[in-house]
């Protein structure tokens, strides 16, 4: 093993025993964007405040998030005695009742305890391994992800952070290659390319400098998959990008990070700023004569730029408009040289590989995908978060474990909808046959995509559904190709008609032409567009029906077809009244057209539903039944 | 072009970036962090230093949801039109705000109070339906709850 990396470990492990084995109670919170806006921060400081005021012999600190969103803030206390023990939505009120009951004195503070980590039982705490969501996981990618301080590279490196890089430094980079390739690694953005030949194809190009981009434009709405890697392990890309830059020739490397994650565009920066401090980036990494460095390249909000060569043409100081293809990336990329793209999660997946090896990578998963993929859940379950899981995890066992109620009172599963508004949607019936493979989603004509699943249960309309991915689509559209700029745009109206009631018989035989023009787009982003709306016509076309021929939204959430209606009494109503905001609520007196009470003016309700809100017992959502409309 | 005090100011706030280095948009982030937009007197400053087109300049900036071309706003609320808050009753608070503040998104109110803009998913989607105000996340909102805070920052305003 080098002497360089060898060096660099020893010291950080120093650094790293004092949280495995703290002398005095250390108390840890994961700060990241999932568990801020529940008050982490807020919760941080009241910890620090407490433990100085009370001049207790307590250490504060922080640490990434550990995917449980549903559980936040989370706090972990570790005692000398080896105990671990995680503590639950501790907002910044719950504080002194943690203190008092678990840091003051030598006890456990039972009321926000959530678990115990390791192998130390904790008499009443369920242990980790036992909560339902977490059991379901393979932890390899994410092992990292609520247990290092993200902002300290020396825990990184104390937990077999940068062996990877070391390993590979020690081969060829031709070996390197075919270790991954052997791996079976394919692209965890969605695309499914062989990593490996990917590289391969950069290792052949001559013309220098080659260069490498780290897709971190993750603007799949309902996917934070990459957001947790960056911000709660950001090394591990920082290090799957050197093995990367060692096994293809690449001498810089652009991580293209959107811009909507502030956090992680931190974490990211202090990570290469801390790398270049260690001799791990810069013009000798780690002693080997090797020359490369990585940039932190904020995007400016674009779904497109996720697109491999809208991302280049973005980086090329332009409009990320997506380029014709080819030349493709190894031939002339960003500035016109030969560069490859891979996204972050591929990037995490080539350390841990070169970390643990071939035989520990390829240990779970399928044939065709060994491995894990991390995925995020979000839409209508009770616990949101991320989990990682190998490849062929069944996905009935999943939903029934994020659903742990009886089966009978769970809401009906409506649909389930991966790798966003491209991807495509699925009844829940067939969404419960699936497992966790690019493949068998494909077989159903929808994609897996990059790791977003989002739940949706009856009470979401599907034509509503399809006006929100049809107008981001349209929104997001580059502009390039007539097919896509134009073809979304339809794809909004008929959706849109459909939804006031003006839907018409024909407007499936639309569908099915816009289906096939957009084919004809350059980039996926235009030929993908349609998959959502042709899956809805073909697995939701009762519902959608129901909106063409009876002009009724059976969800009732599309606003024409549907009327707020004073239908009983409730003291609420004075308040319901009162925070209309377009003063649609009044009392009338008793008249020849219907008795004193109070009216909803049907011309100026927005369906805003605060009404209901205030007095559901007193305000109803009714059909709004009107004459069938002429388009 | 004709050099004032403004785009001198601009001028030496970009001077690091160079032309053909993948240096538009950290340029054009450095602009609006320094003014909270790009403003239009900031494009041929950004053009020059860079040897690009002025319209090459401007279509980047309109083409990125992030870049403004209007002052922003002292209180900004994003709206969050992902998935998660939509299924949540996200529509329910986007049409709250409008009506209560007046205006639609990418818009402010008068003197520049109170803006609205279209945000895409960042992933907490745990808070569903959210807005953003000032970059702070605030979920779950019912209407009504929307209602009063778009009511208290209007009358804050």
């Amino acid at each position: 093993m080098l002497k360089a990396y060898e060096e660099l470990r020893k010291r950080a492990e120093e650094a790293w025993a004092a949280v495995e084995r703290p002398v005095r109670t250390l108390v840890r919170v994961p700060v990241a964007t999932c568990s801020v806006p529940g008050g982490a921060l807020e919760t941080l400081d009241a910890l620090q405040r407490e433990v100085r005021e009370r001049g207790l012999a307590v250490d504060v600190g922080t640490i990434g998030e550990t995917g449980l969103c549903w559980v936040e803030p989370l706090v972990e206390v570790r005692k000398p005695d080896g105990s671990v023990v995680l503590y639950q939505k501790v907002t910044p009120d719950r504080v002194a009742q943690l203190v008092d009951e678990a840091l003051a004195r030598d006890g456990v503070c039972r009321d926000l305890a959530f678990a115990s980590v390791g192998d130390l039982a904790v008499e009443g705490v369920q242990p980790l391994t036992d909560v339902p969501f977490w059991a379901l996981q393979d932890r390899r990618l994410l092992a990292r992800c609520g247990v290092i301080d993200p902002e300290n590279i020396d825990h990184y490196l104390a937990t077999g952070g940068y062996s990877g890089l070391a390993q590979a430094l020690e081969q060829s980079p031709e070996d390197v290659i075919k270790t991954v390739q052997d791996s079976t690694l394919r692209g965890r953005s969605g695309s499914n390319f062989p990593t490996g030949q990917k590289w391969d194809f950069l290792r052949g190009k001559t013309r220098e400098p080659k260069y490498l981009i780290c897709n971190a434009d993750e603007g799949d709405p309902g996917a934070f998959v990459n957001r947790i890697l960056m911000e709660s392990d950001p090394h591990s890309v920082v290090e799957g990008m050197l093995i990367a830059a060692y096994a293809t020739g690449a001498s810089f490397a652009f991580v293209y990070l959107r811009d909507e994650y502030p956090l992680a565009i931190e974490r990211m920066e202090r990570a290469v700023e801390q790398a270049r401090e260690r001799g791990l980036l810069g013009d000798d990494v780690l002693g080997s004569g090797m020359k490369f460095d990585v940039e932190v390249w904020r995007g400016a909000g674009s779904y497109v730029c996720g697109e491999e060569s809208g991302l280049l043409a973005s980086l090329d100081d332009a409009r990320g408009m997506p380029r014709i293809r080819p030349p493709y990336p190894a031939d002339a990329g960003v500035f016109a040289q030969p560069t490859n793209v891979n996204n972050v999660e591929t990037y995490s997946c080539v350390a841990l590989l070169m970390q643990k090896g071939l035989d520990h990578y390829n240990s779970v998963g399928t044939e065709r995908n060994r491995g894990t993929k991390i995925f995020s859940f979000s839409g209508h379950i009770r616990e949101v978060g991320v989990l990682e899981l190998p490849f062929g995890f069944p996905f009935r066992a999943l939903y029934e474990t994020l659903y742990p109620e009886p089966w009978q009172e769970r809401p009906i599963l409506k649909a389930v909808q991966a790798g966003a508004a491209l991807a495509g949607i699925l009844p829940g019936h067939l969404a419960l046959k699936l497992t966790m493979e690019p493949e068998v989603f494909r077989e159903q004509g929808v994609i897996m995509g990059g790791g977003g699943i989002v739940f949706i249960d009856d009470s979401a309309c599907i034509v509503d559904l399809n006006i929100m991915f049809s107008w981001f689509l349209e929104d997001e559209s580059c502009g390039r190709c007539t097919t896509c700029h134009g073809g979304t745009q339809r794809m909004v109206e008929i959706f849109r008609r459909i939804a006031s009631g003006r839907g018409r018989e024909d407007d499936y035989d639309k569908m099915g032409i816009l289906g096939q023009a957009l084919q004809w787009s350059n980039c996926v982003h235009g030929s993908a567009s349609p998959t959502i709306m042709l899956k809805s016509a073909e697995y939701f076309r009762e519902e959608i029906d129901e909106h063409i021929v009876n002009k009724r939204c059976p969800a009732k959430v599309c606003r024409d077809l549907i009327r707020y209606e004073i239908t009983g009494d409730s003291p609420q109503l004075p308040e319901a009244a009162a925070i209309c905001p377009t003063e649609a609520i009044s009392q009338v007196e008793a008249s020849s057209t219907g008795p004193a009470g109070w009216r909803i003016d049907d011309a100026r309700c927005i369906r805003c539903d605060a009404c209901r809100e205030i007095a559901p017992e007193a305000v109803q959502i009714v059909e709004a039944l009107a004459a069938p409309v002429t388009a | 072009m004709l050099e004032t005090e403004a785009t001198l100011e601009v001028q030496q706030l970009i001077a690091e970036f160079q032309p053909g280095s993948a240096d538009l948009i950290p340029a054009l982030h450095k602009v609006q962090h320094r003014y909270g937009y790009v403003p239009k007197e900031a494009i041929p400053v950004v053009a020059r230093q860079l040897h690009l087109g002025e319209a090459h300049v401007y279509g980047a900036v309109t083409f990125y949801a992030e870049l403004r071309t209007i002052p922003q706003p002292e209180t900004r609320i994003d709206w969050c039109s992902g998935p998660a808050c939509r299924l949540k009753g996200g529509e329910h608070v986007r049409r709250a705000l409008e009506a209560v503040l007046g205006i639609g998104m990418e818009q402010n109110t008068p003197g520049d109070k109170v803006g609205l803009h279209l945000a895409q998913c960042n992933g907490t989607c745990d808070f569903a339906p959210q807005v953003w105000v000032n970059g702070k996340v605030i979920g779950p909102l019912t209407a009504a709850e929307t209602i009063h805070l778009a009511r208290e920052l209007k009358g804050n305003a």
